[in-house]
């Protein structure tokens, strides 16, 4: 069955996509933890169901 | 020419450490808890993974209703902002939660890790939630109806500008809220997006009978007292991907007093009329119903704290895969008719 994570993808994270290219996204959350804590940034998390 | 890095959006998303996760395996789910059927989310949060907002959240229309560029742009100066409170020591924020893994639901692992399958978002709810059922602890109306929309007590919010309020209908306006007011607390927690309000409003006990909702009105900081009506926490369920949910292969609505008085029902039963029938139902032989039958009891039973219809009684009280024998009227005949209720196949 087609999972409902890639029925609901909607139009908004297709802009925030569209809009972010150039903007550096890393795909692991430990890594991006650790690089917080070294730059004294934010972290801003994305949960993209894609299964 | 498009130059993200140099847009609104681009310029703030570069002050913050940016992570995409697509895989929910070893997510901390505890920390990162929210309405699984969501198939985007986001949060902001410090490096002691201290929350400063969520961002996503849907109703049963549009899984998009509540999502927008213009209110991103604001949540994420907002988390600017408090960020710089929370480095300059000034803010106080609600200790972590505890963690919580994907591998700790047990049937979750067997039917995911143990065959090599990915954790699935919408899974991890269902299978918490089997795990509920098969404990003893399900409670339905909070694991089942979970997310309960703002719009039944009368918030219509302004989307692009966040938590403002553009329309208080219906008990929201008996309470006071006005278009134009800014909500910023339920029950004492602070939100800041739609993604924070409609978290904050999942965990309001389903006996309340009243929400504290603080709003900012021109600068001034107003408390309001939202009486919540019957069945506040109701939401429509068709979205959602759940498996103790019991697949009725049918809709209704409720009957009006005097449909009831005709009928010689109890005005304060949940007797209700059949609106659809689900195509699925005669392939499935969950029942015979039709469109304009009256179902006037489930089991025997015409009446229900909670429940106003019988669709709705059959959610509540019924297991998903079980049958229960409904009271039937058809062109003035009563008659007894089996229904046998069906689980999603995702879950055999």
């Amino acid at each position: 069955m087609a999972s409902t994570c890639v029925v609901l993808v909607c139009a908004m994270a297709g802009a925030v996509r569209a809009a972010d290219e150039g903007v550096d996204w890393l795909g692991d959350y430990r890594q991006a933890l650790r690089l917080a804590k070294e730059t004294h940034k934010p972290l801003f998390v994305e949960f993209r169901c894609e299964a | 020419m498009l130059s993200p890095k140099d847009s609104p959006l681009g310029k703030l998303l570069e002050q913050y450490v940016c992570v995409r996760i697509t895989r929910m395996d070893d997510v901390d789910v505890g920390l990162f808890d929210r309405d699984w059927n969501n198939a985007v989310y986001f949060f902001a949060l410090n490096a002691e993974e201290q929350i400063y907002f969520r961002y996503g959240g849907r109703d049963s229309a549009s899984p998009d209703t509540y999502l927008d560029l213009h209110s991103l742009e604001a949540a994420l100066g907002d988390g600017l902002g408090m960020h710089r409170r929370y480095l300059g020591g000034e803010l106080k924020l609600p200790p972590r939660p505890q963690a919580f893994f994907p591998r700790q639901i047990p049937l979750l692992a067997q039917r995911t890790f143990a065959q090599r399958q990915c954790v699935e978002c919408h899974l991890i709810g269902d299978f918490q939630n089997i795990q509920r059922e098969q404990a003893g602890t399900l409670d339905k109306l909070t694991h089942l109806y979970r997310s309960p929309d703002i719009k039944t007590i009368g918030i219509f919010l302004d989307v692009p500008k966040g938590l403002v309020v553009k329309e208080a209908r219906d008990a929201a306006q008996a309470a006071g809220m006005k278009a134009g007011d800014r909500i910023t607390a339920l029950d004492g927690a602070a939100v800041a997006t739609f993604g924070d309000l409609q978290y904050r409003y999942d965990k309001v006990d389903r006996k309340a009978d009243k929400i504290r909702i603080a709003v900012d009105r021109g600068g001034s900081a107003v408390e309001l007292t939202v009486g919540l009506p019957p069945r506040w926490w109701w939401t429509d369920l068709r979205f959602r991907q759940s498996s103790v949910d019991p697949r009725l292969d049918f809709e209704d609505r409720a009957l009006t007093g005097e449909e009831k008085r005709r009928l010689g029902l109890p005005p304060d039963g949940f007797a209700s009329q059949v609106k659809h029938v689900a195509e699925l139902a005669r392939a499935l032989k969950t029942h015979e119903l039709r469109v304009g039958d009256v179902i006037a009891a489930v089991n025997g039973v015409e009446r229900d704290e909670q429940a106003n219809t019988a669709e709705l009684y059959l959610k509540l009280n019924v297991k998903a895969g079980d049958s229960a024998m409904l009271d039937v009227i058809r062109d003035g005949q009563r008659m007894k008719m089996q229904l046998n209720t069906h689980i999603l196949s995702f879950r055999k």
